[in-house]
C-alpha cells in the first residue's frame, strides 16, 4: 500500500465536508464495528473499515462499495464510540459522497422521484386499504395534497440534490 | 385532553392503515387528542436526502415539524425511522449555522423553524405521559397468560444523546416491555431482544444479507421464549417479522410456523375491545386465530365502569 | 537613575528561529535608564551568566532584566546569578518571549519581533521601580503526616521513618495495607501481594518513628510549610483497640451483615469484622450501619437483667470477647475522637477505586457473571470468598471460557480520555495466573492495543502468548445475557477485519482508575489542586512531579495519577526524600514576594480578612483600633487582598502598584 498525503488529506476533506465531521478522532478501536449490524450481516466496509479506507487515501477506490447502502442508519456504533467520532456520520458522509457522484443504485433513484412527486419515498395507492380499516381514503399527509407537494419540490430544487437531475 | 401531533410517515398511512387506525382509536379513550398534520411528508426517509445532502435532509424534516409547531403541540410518530430521522434533524439544527441556512431555504415556502416542538415515539409518550397505570385501566381483554417476544427497533434505542426520552439502558430496553405487560401478559428476555432485525436500507441492499441478521434473531426469540406473539414498536421492524419469516419457512429455513406479530397499539386495541377489522386487518402471517384468542369471552374483564 | 541591563537570549531556534534577536537588543538599548543590552546564544549558559555577573561587579547595571523562556524554570538560576554578581537578586526581571512570542507567533516572525519588544519593554518598565528584597527564615516542627496506608504511603512512611523522622501514618480503613493488600500475585514476577506485603505493613506498624493511626481521617488542616497543625478524627470503632487481640470472635458470633468491602461486594461480612486476615493492626470494628443492636443493647444503654440468673443480657459481640474490648454499655461518640498533631511536611497518598460494572450498560451488568478486574482478583486469592478458588459467581460452578476486555471507562470521551495504565498488565497477569492453575481454561482478551511499557513487561505478555491465551486487537462492542447465566461476547476482530460471536462463562471488566472517594473534601481542606483528569496535580509534569503548589504538601502514588506497583514505591520514596528535606534543613525560607499591611493607611474594613484563602490575615488592635495584619509565614503572596482592599493599603512586593502601572503603560504605548 502507497502513502499518499495529498489523497489522504483530499480524502478526509471529502468526508469532513460532507457531515463526517469527527472522522480524525478515531482511534481504531473497533468497538463500533463490533455492534454494527451491517457488519456482522456481512457489509464489511462500514464503521472501521470505511474509516480506515478514508484515513489511508482509498476513497476513490471504494467510490463504488455497496456497503454503504446496508447501513442501517441505527447509531449503535455513535453510542459505543469511545472517541465521539460518530462513525454512521461518516457512513453517511460516504454515501453523499458517492451519491453526489452518482454511484449507487438505479432502484434508489425511484425514491428519490417518489419523494419529489408525492413527498412519500415509499408510495403505494392505499385507498381500498384505508377503506377496508374505515379510515377515510385519503390520508392527510402530502400524498394528496398539491400545496405540500410543491413546497417539497421547492426545497429539493433548491438543493444539492437537484443538480443531480435524478427528479 | 392533551393534544399531539400525530405525525404518520409512509409505510403506516399508505401501507398498513390499520396501525394508524388503532392509534386513532385507542389516543382518545387514553385521553390524548392526536392533531392530524396535514401536507406532512417523508421524514425523509434514510435512503433519501440524508444519504445526498445533509441540509436538504434538515429542510424538509424542519418543514414536518413547523406543520406541528404552527399548531403549537408537540409531534408522536409511530415510525422508529421517521422518530430517528426528525430527532437527529432536531439535533444537527441546535448548530445555529445550520439553523440560519435551513431557514433560508425554508423562506422560498414561507416558514420558519422555531425548535418549539419536542418529537416522541408513540411507545414513549404512551409509557411517559399517559402511563402504564392508566392503560391498565382502559383493558378490556386480559392479555393473561400471553407470552409476548418485544423488538423495540433500533431508532428509539441510539444514539442516546439525541432524543428527548432514553431509556434506562438502551442495551436492554423496558419501555415496550413495561406497555406490553400492562395487557397482563408475560414478556420474557432473550439474548438478541436488542440485536437489529434486518429491515431497511440492509434489506434492500441484498435481502439475503438481511434475511441472514433476522434469522438469527427470529431463532433467538423462538428458542429461547416460544412466545404466542411477536409485538413491535417499530413499523419497518413490523414488515420484517411480517414478510420474512414467511419466506423462511417457505425455504424450510426454520422449522416451525411464523409467529403472529403485531405492532403495538394492535395489541392494545384488541385489548381495549377495538374491531380487529378495523385496528389489526392487514397483514401477510394469518393472525385470526391468535387475534381470536385475545378477544375471548373467558378474557373479559370485569367491565370498565 | 537606575541602571538597567537587558539580556537577549536565543534560546537556540526557540526564540532566534523566529524573532529578530538583534532588533529586539537594538530596540532595548533604546529604552529609558537601559545601561546596556546584549544577546546570546544560551543565555542560561555558564558564559551567558558570567555577562550578567560580570556587567554587575563592573558596576555597568544595577537592574537586570533576561528576556528569555520562562520564569517558572529558570528565573532561579538568573537570580542567583545576580545574587553571585553582588545584587540583590529581586531587581531583576523576566520577559518570557519565548512561550509569549516566538511559540505562540511561530507563523509570523514579524509580529513575533514586534511583540517581544513589547514584552522586553514591559518588563524593563518594572525594573526601573524594582525594590531589594530580604528573605526570611522559620523555624519547622520535625515531624510529617502521610495520608493512606496503601504501599505508597507505608513506603513514604517507612523512608521518612528510617531518616529520623517522626511520621504520622493516616488510614482511612481500620487497617494498613490499601488496594495491594487486596491482589492475589502482582507482575511480572508473579510473587504473592500478602508476601511482600505484609513485612512491610508490620514494619510500618512497629516502626518507633511511625504512628499509625488507622480508621482515621483528616478533618482539617491549617498552617504552611514546616508548621501544618492537623485535626485527625479517629473514627468510632465501639471496640477498644487497647484490649482488642484480633482473635475475631466478636465476627464470629455476630448476626449483623453488610457487602464486604475488601471482599469487592463478592461476599458478606459481619457488623462486627476484622478487615482481612493478615489486617495489621489487627483489630475488630463494628459497623454500626450493619449492626442490628441485638438484645436491644443499643450503644449507651443499660444491659436487660435475666429474671432468672440476675445476670445483665449482652449481645454476642460483647459476650464473645475474651479480652472484654467490647462494652455497649459505655456511651461512645459515635463521631469518634479528635487528635491534633504538628507536622513540618505531609504526603498525600490516597490511592486509586476502579469504575463499577453498572457504568457500562452495554455490557450486561445485571449478570452477575460480569465482574471487575479488581472483584477476580478477591476471586483468585485464597483469603478471598471462594478460598482462591476460580467459581462463577452466578452458580459456584467453575468457568470455561473467560473474557477479558480492557479500556473499560478509560481512554473513553465519554468517561475518562486517559489511560489507567495498568490494566492491560494485570490482565495479563490474571490470564497467566488462571491459565497456570487450570490449562483447560479458554482466555480471550480483548485489547484496543496492549501497552506493556515497563521493566520485563513486554517479556511478560508474549510469554502470555507462549501460553496458549487468546488475544484480540479490537474493543468488545457488547454482550448479551444468556440462559444458565452464560454471556454472548460480540467482539470485532481488527486483523481478520471480522465480527467475533461466542459464548463465555465470565467475562472480567479492566475498568478504569478512579481518584478514590472524599478526595474533593480533602483536596479544600489542603488547597490541592485537580488537573483535568480530576487526579491531583503535581507542581510540574516534569520536574515537580511528587511536589503540589502548596509548599510543605506532597503526592505519592495514585492520587496523583494511576501507576503500579513499582512506579507507586519509586514516587513515594521520592516524595519521602523531598518531604525530608524541610525537616532536615529546620528552617524553611519565606518568599519575600509576598503582601504587607501599610497600618497607617488600614481603615480596619475587615474586607481583606475573609477573602484570604490561606487564612493568613488577622485583625488586630492598634492604638484601640482594628487593623489588618498579614502572618508573613501563611501568605502565599496570591494578590487577592491587594486587590481586593478599597484603602490600597496593602502591598504585594514584587508587584508594586508603580511596577505594574509601569508595565501596562508600556504594553499599551
Amino acid at each position: 500500500m502507497q502513502i499518499d498525503q495529498k489523497k489522504i488529506d483530499e480524502a478526509v476533506s471529502t468526508i469532513i465536508g460532507y457531515g463526517g465531521t469527527h472522522i480524525l478522532d478515531c482511534v481504531g478501536c473497533g468497538a463500533c464495528s463490533a455492534v454494527c449490524p451491517g457488519v456482522k450481516a456481512g457489509f464489511d466496509v462500514l464503521c472501521r473499515k470505511l474509516i480506515r479506507k478514508i484515513v489511508t487515501g482509498h476513497l476513490e477506490e471504494i467510490i463504488e462499495e455497496t456497503s454503504s447502502w446496508g447501513c442501517q442508519a441505527c447509531n449503535r456504533c455513535t453510542e459505543v464510540c469511545p472517541q465521539g467520532v460518530r462513525p454512521q456520520e461518516v457512513v453517511f458522509a460516504f454515501r453523499r459522497y458517492q451519491a453526489n457522484e452518482l454511484a449507487f443504485s438505479t432502484s434508489s433513484i425511484t425514491s428519490q422521484m417518489n419523494l419529489f412527486e408525492t413527498g412519500h419515498a415509499v408510495f403505494t395507492d392505499p385507498k381500498a386499504n384505508r377503506k377496508k380499516v374505515g379510515l377515510p381514503e385519503e390520508p392527510p399527509t402530502s400524498a394528496y395534497n398539491e400545496q405540500a407537494q410543491k413546497e417539497i419540490q421547492t426545497l429539493m430544487n433548491n438543493s444539492s440534490m437537484g443538480e443531480l437531475g435524478l427528479f | 385532553m392533551e393534544q399531539i401531533g400525530l405525525y404518520l410517515g409512509c409505510n403506516i398511512p399508505l401501507k398498513h392503515p390499520d396501525i394508524e387506525q388503532s392509534f386513532r382509536k385507542i389516543l382518545p379513550e387514553l385521553g390524548v387528542e392526536p392533531l392530524d398534520l396535514e401536507g406532512a411528508s417523508c421524514c425523509p426517509a434514510w435512503g433519501t436526502a440524508p444519504s445526498f445532502d445533509l441540509q436538504t435532509w434538515c429542510a424538509i424534516s424542519s418543514r414536518n415539524i413547523t406543520i406541528a409547531e404552527q399548531k403549537g403541540v408537540d409531534i408522536m410518530t409511530g415510525c422508529n425511522s421517521c422518530f430517528g430521522i426528525l430527532s437527529e434533524a432536531k439535533h444537527f439544527l441546535e448548530d445555529k449555522e445550520m439553523k440560519k441556512k435551513v431557514n433560508e431555504s425554508l423562506s422560498a415556502i414561507n416558514r420558519t423553524y422555531q425548535g418549539t416542538s419536542d418529537i416522541y415515539h408513540i411507545a414513549q409518550y404512551l409509557h411517559s405521559k399517559v402511563g402504564v397505570d392508566a392503560i391498565k385501566s382502559k383493558i378490556k381483554y386480559s392479555l393473561d397468560g400471553l407470552k409476548m417476544a418485544t423488538q423495540t427497533g433500533c431508532h428509539t434505542l441510539w444514539p442516546s444523546d439525541v432524543y428527548k426520552i432514553a431509556e434506562q439502558n438502551p442495551y436492554e430496553p423496558t419501555i415496550l416491555k413495561d406497555l406490553c405487560m400492562a395487557t397482563g401478559a408475560e414478556v420474557p428476555h432473550y439474548s438478541r431482544l436488542a440485536a437489529c432485525c434486518g429491515m431497511g436500507g440492509m434489506r434492500s441492499t441484498d435481502i439475503e444479507k438481511s434475511l441472514k441478521l433476522f434469522k438469527e434473531k427470529l431463532i433467538s426469540i423462538k428458542e429461547e421464549t416460544d412466545p404466542d406473539m411477536i409485538v413491535t414498536t417499530c413499523s419497518s421492524c413490523f414488515m420484517q417479522f411480517d414478510m420474512s419469516q414467511l419466506i423462511l419457512r417457505e425455504r424450510g429455513e426454520i422449522d416451525f410456523e411464523p409467529i403472529p406479530t403485531f405492532y403495538y397499539t394492535q395489541v392494545l386495541a384488541l385489548a381495549m375491545g377495538f374491531d380487529p377489522s378495523q385496528v389489526a386487518a392487514i397483514s401477510q402471517i394469518d393472525r385470526s386465530k391468535i387475534i381470536a384468542e385475545m378477544q375471548s369471552e373467558q378474557r373479559l374483564v370485569k367491565e370498565v365502569a | 537613575m537606575a541602571k538597567i541591563g537587558v539580556y537577549v537570549c536565543h534560546c537556540g531556534s526557540n526564540i532566534g528561529g523566529v524573532i529578530d534577536v538583534s532588533d529586539v537588543r537594538e530596540y532595548a538599548e533604546g529604552l529609558p535608564d537601559v545601561a546596556l543590552a546584549r544577546q546570546d546564544l544560551f543565555m542560561c549558559s555558564d558564559s551567558g551568566q558570567e555577562l550578567i555577573k560580570q556587567d554587575i561587579r563592573d558596576g555597568k547595571v544595577d537592574r537586570v532584566v533576561v528576556a528569555a523562556c520562562t520564569p517558572r524554570t529558570h528565573e532561579p538560576i538568573f537570580r542567583g546569578a545576580c545574587e553571585k554578581g553582588g545584587l540583590n537578586k529581586f531587581l531583576f526581571e523576566m520577559a518570557n518571549i519565548r512561550d509569549q512570542a516566538s511559540w505562540v507567533h511561530g507563523q509570523d516572525p514579524e509580529g513575533a519581533t514586534a511583540k517581544a519588544k513589547k514584552v522586553v519593554s514591559s518588563a524593563v518598565g518594572k525594573a526601573r521601580n524594582l525594590e531589594p528584597l530580604e528573605e526570611k527564615y522559620v523555624d519547622v516542627t520535625d515531624a510529617a503526616m502521610v495520608i493512606g496506608g496503601g504501599i505508597g504511603g507505608i513506603t513514604a512512611a517507612l523512608e521518612l521513618a528510617r531518616m529520623g523522622h517522626k511520621t504520622y501514618l493516616v488510614e482511612k480503613d481500620p487497617s494498613i495495607g490499601g488496594r495491594m493488600a487486596q491482589l492475589d500475585k502482582t507482575f511480572p514476577t508473579n510473587d504473592c501481594s500478602a508476601c511482600i506485603l505484609t513485612p512491610m505493613m508490620v514494619e510500618a506498624y512497629s516502626h518507633p518513628n511511625i504512628e499509625t493511626l488507622c480508621y482515621s481521617e483528616v478533618e482539617d488542616v491549617e498552617g504552611y510549610i514546616g508548621n501544618f497543625k492537623v485535626k485527625i478524627r479517629q473514627k468510632q470503632s465501639y471496640v477498644n483497640w487497647d484490649k482488642c487481640t484480633g482473635c475475631g470472635a466478636c465476627a464470629e458470633k455476630c448476626p449483623g451483615k453488610a457487602p464486604d468491602e475488601f471482599n469487592e461486594g463478592l461476599s458478606m461480612r459481619r457488623a462486627a469484622f476484622i478487615m482481612f486476615p493478615q489486617a495489621v493492626p489487627k483489630k475488630a470494628v463494628i459497623d454500626m450501619n450493619a449492626c442490628i443492636n441485638c438484645a436491644g443493647r443499643t450503644i449507651g444503654s443499660e444491659p436487660k437483667v435475666n429474671a432468672k440468673t440476675g445476670n445483665p443480657i449482652l449481645a454476642p459481640c460483647e459476650k464473645a470477647c475474651p479480652a472484654e474490648a467490647i462494652n455497649r454499655s459505655l456511651m461512645l461518640d459515635p463521631n469518634g475522637t479528635i487528635k491534633e498533631i504538628e507536622v513540618g511536611s505531609i504526603i498525600t497518598a490516597t490511592g486509586y477505586k476502579v469504575m463499577g460494572k453498572e457504568n457500562f450498560k452495554e455490557m450486561a451488568p445485571d449478570s452477575p457473571n460480569v465482574i471487575t478486574a479488581l472483584q477476580l482478583e478477591r476471586l483468585i486469592s485464597a483469603t478471598g470468598p471462594t478460598g482462591g478458588k476460580l467459581l462463577r459467581p452466578s452458580d459456584h460452578e467453575k468457568p470455561h471460557t473467560l473474557t477479558f476486555v480492557s479500556c473499560m471507562g478509560s481512554r473513553d470521551k465519554n468517561f475518562h480520555t486517559y489511560c489507567s495504565r495498568f490494566c492491560c498488565m494485570y490482565m495479563i497477569k490474571q490470564a497467566r495466573l488462571l491459565k497456570e492453575k487450570y490449562p483447560d481454561l479458554v482466555i480471550n482478551m480483548h485489547f484496543i492495543d496492549i501497552r506493556t511499557a515497563g521493566k520485563d513487561y513486554d517479556e511478560y505478555y508474549t510469554g502470555a502468548r507462549d501460553m496458549g491465551i487468546n488475544f484480540f486487537k479490537g474493543k468488545v462492542g457488547g454482550l448479551d445475557m444468556l440462559a444458565g447465566d452464560k454471556l454472548r461476547v460480540n467482539a470485532y476482530d481488527m486483523e481478520n477485519g471480522e465480527t467475533i460471536e461466542y459464548e463465555s462463562d465470565l467475562v472480567i471488566l479492566a475498568s478504569a482508575v478512579e481518584m478514590s472517594d472524599g478526595t474533593t473534601e480533602l483536596a479544600q481542606k489542603m488547597g490541592l489542586q485537580f488537573c483535568g483528569s480530576k487526579f491531583f496535580r503535581e507542581l510540574h509534569p516534569k520536574l515537580g512531579p511528587v511536589e503540589t503548589a502548596v509548599s510543605g504538601l506532597f503526592l505519592a502514588g495514585c492520587c496523583q495519577g494511576p501507576k503500579d506497583i513499582p512506579d507507586t514505591v519509586s514516587q513515594a520514596k521520592g516524595a519521602a526524600a523531598v518531604a525530608a528535606v524541610p525537616l532536615a534543613q529546620g528552617k524553611v525560607k519565606i518568599d519575600p514576594t509576598i503582601s504587607e499591611v501599610v497600618t497607617e493607611k488600614c481603615s480596619g474594613c475587615g474586607i481583606c480578612e475573609p477573602l484570604c484563602p490561606y487564612g493568613a490575615i488577622t485583625m488586630k488592635k492598634v492604638d484601640g483600633k482594628p487593623r489588618a495584619m498579614i502572618a508573613i509565614s501563611s501568605c502565599k503572596g496570591c494578590g487577592v487582598c491587594t486587590s481586593a482592599c478599597p484603602s490600597s493599603a496593602i502591598q504585594l512586593h514584587g508587584y508594586m502598584e508603580e511596577q505594574i502601572l509601569e508595565q501596562i503603560a508600556a504594553l499599551t504605548a
